[in-house]
């Protein structure tokens, strides 16, 4: 499992692009829906994912439902049309700073 | 799967809630993971309440209430970006408002007014206020936060007394001394005291308060700049001189009504008139200059016409509030002198085939000063916001028109 450091600088990347190729998803499924597609390598902290989904719904990134399942409420969240825009963006930045890091640290790309 | 029961769930959102969960969307959404968690993930050896507990951790690193704080600061943030965007572009047009309004207030160009009133209002009610929310948010103790605070109320009171200094709007002074009393009364020994206790800002604050209390001095002295003493002699002169002026003439046309006695009775009806309806007019306008000095004197007697000048030149609060209302009608008594006037004008044209068209006029006047294309009354041009010696000249000036029209009339 990465630290948190790292995970903390891509979360809103992460979520985004999760959300942006779905339709709607709720907290606790993105969480695992990382942990699948990274074979539980990146782990979202509950702590950091909510703060963020609340914000990005408060910037209009993301628009969010409320829907009754059994004896509780569940939130799905969708993206926007401007969170497609910036997840899209977000993406872009992150492969422009990854073949940078790749650059600076000497790295050999590993293919497979 | 196990699926949790209803008292369950209200168990975990009572939790929750006690743990500072706060806002309600997060209260549902921390709730729903918990469930989800103990539903897909509780071993069936395991009770509902060891593994709440033995999960719980995982939300964070000491206290629950950390996603609740993480949240706020996210939230303020996108706020604080947006307002410090308009501060940052308030303050610019209201500077530059200020600067291209001062210019044009010195070359006497129209508009002026209305980029220094544009100008103040911004920077008193948009720019100040958004200063102090962005900088109470940067400082913790309640003592500073009151520093910012009474610094930015100071700020807004002290733009908005210069502006309607500069306007000669009704009610400068009044907010100056505000203005300076929350200065040197509050602000000023709370920032002192605060800062000089600290070694590390003791000459700083020290060097500071001595500065804020000299630009405040120095301003005071500035906004109560009174006409050099040439400019004051020379009113004081003036109206001493057209009230003996006036006095003279009363003398000459009473001599003139005593050598008109051996005249003809139509004459004499005639003068009888005149003289009862010009005496009606003088006195009206002399009860006003009572009143007018009654009210800056609060009743008691000036000791000399050159000390009650000296004391209220350039006091342009006193005759507006004895002449006018406070929504800037004029009051009764003025109303009342300009019918007498336009009454004693009718009888000058047919007793006496006057129709003088210089003295004794009353008709609207073209607004001297920007905005400029405007008309105002002639109470208005004449008497409102006009500083008290220029109000005691024009109404020594009105008295003495009637005694030469009087004198007129007797030949």
């Amino acid at each position: 499992m990465y630290s948190s450091e790292l995970i903390k600088g891509t979360l809103k990347t992460i979520v985004l692009k999760l959300l942006s190729e779905s339709d709607k998803m709720y907290g606790y499924e993105i969480t695992q829906k990382v942990k699948e597609l990274t074979a539980g390598k990146i782990l979202l902290t509950e702590g950091a994912l909510y703060p963020t989904l609340h914000a990005m719904e408060a910037e209009g990134i993301l628009t969010a439902e409320a829907v009754n399942v059994g004896n509780r409420i569940r939130k799905y969240y969708s993206v926007t049309k401007t969170g497609k825009k910036i997840a899209k963006e977000k993406v872009n930045e992150f492969e422009d700073f990854m073949n940078t890091m790749i650059f600076l640290l000497g790295l050999k790309p590993k293919i497979g | 799967m196990f699926v949790l029961n209803d008292q369950q769930v209200s168990f975990i959102l009572n939790d929750i809630r006690r743990n500072g969960i706060e806002l309600e969307e997060l209260q549902l959404n921390l709730l729903d993971h918990i469930c989800c968690v103990i539903e897909n993930e509780m071993p069936p050896e395991k009770s509902f309440e060891e593994f709440y507990r033995s999960i719980l951790p995982r939300f964070f690193r000491h206290e629950l209430r950390e996603i609740q704080e993480e949240t706020d600061l996210l939230l303020t943030f996108k706020h604080y970006y947006a307002m410090k965007k308009v501060m940052i572009i308030s303050g610019t047009i209201s500077a530059t408002a200020f600067v291209l309004g001062s210019f044009f207030k010195v070359m006497h160009w129209p508009g002026a007014s209305m980029l220094l009133v544009l100008g103040i209002t911004i920077i008193s009610f948009v720019f100040l206020p958004l200063l102090f929310v962005l900088k109470a948010k940067e400082v913790n103790a309640t003592r500073n936060k009151m520093i910012v605070g009474l610094g930015s109320f100071f700020g807004m009171i002290m733009s908005l007394a210069i502006l309607f200094k500069v306007m000669h709007w009704p009610g400068a002074t009044i907010m100056w001394l505000t203005a300076l009393g929350i200065l040197f009364f509050l602000f000023l020994p709370i920032y002192f005291f605060t800062g000089v206790r600290n070694p590390d800002t003791k000459v700083n604050t020290m060097v500071s308060s001595i500065l804020i209390l000299v630009a405040g001095a120095m301003m005071f002295m500035l906004i109560n700049l009174r006409p050099s003493h040439s400019i004051e002699y020379a009113n004081f002169s003036a109206n001493q001189h057209i009230s003996q002026v006036y006095k003279y003439a009363t003398e000459q046309n009473n001599q003139k009504y005593l050598n008109l006695i051996s005249d003809s009775s139509n004459v004499k009806s005639n003068s009888e008139l005149l003289k009862t309806s010009s005496n009606d007019l003088c006195n009206k306008v002399e009860l006003i200059k009572s009143q007018i000095v009654a009210f800056v004197t609060d009743g008691n007697n000036p000791e000399s016409e050159e000390e009650l000048m000296r004391d209220l030149t350039g006091n342009y609060d006193a005759p507006t509030n004895v002449l006018f209302e406070k929504n800037s009608d004029p009051k009764a008594a003025l109303k009342e002198l300009k019918s007498a006037i336009g009454d004693f004008k009718i009888l000058l044209k047919e007793s006496f085939s006057k129709n003088d068209t210089i003295l004794l006029n009353t008709n609207d006047v073209h607004k001297f000063g920007d905005p400029y294309d405007v008309v105002i009354s002639w109470e208005k041009a004449n008497y409102y916001q006009v500083p008290f010696e220029n109000v005691m000249r024009n109404l020594t000036q009105l008295q003495l028109d009637i005694r030469i029209i009087e004198a007129s009339c007797l030949k």
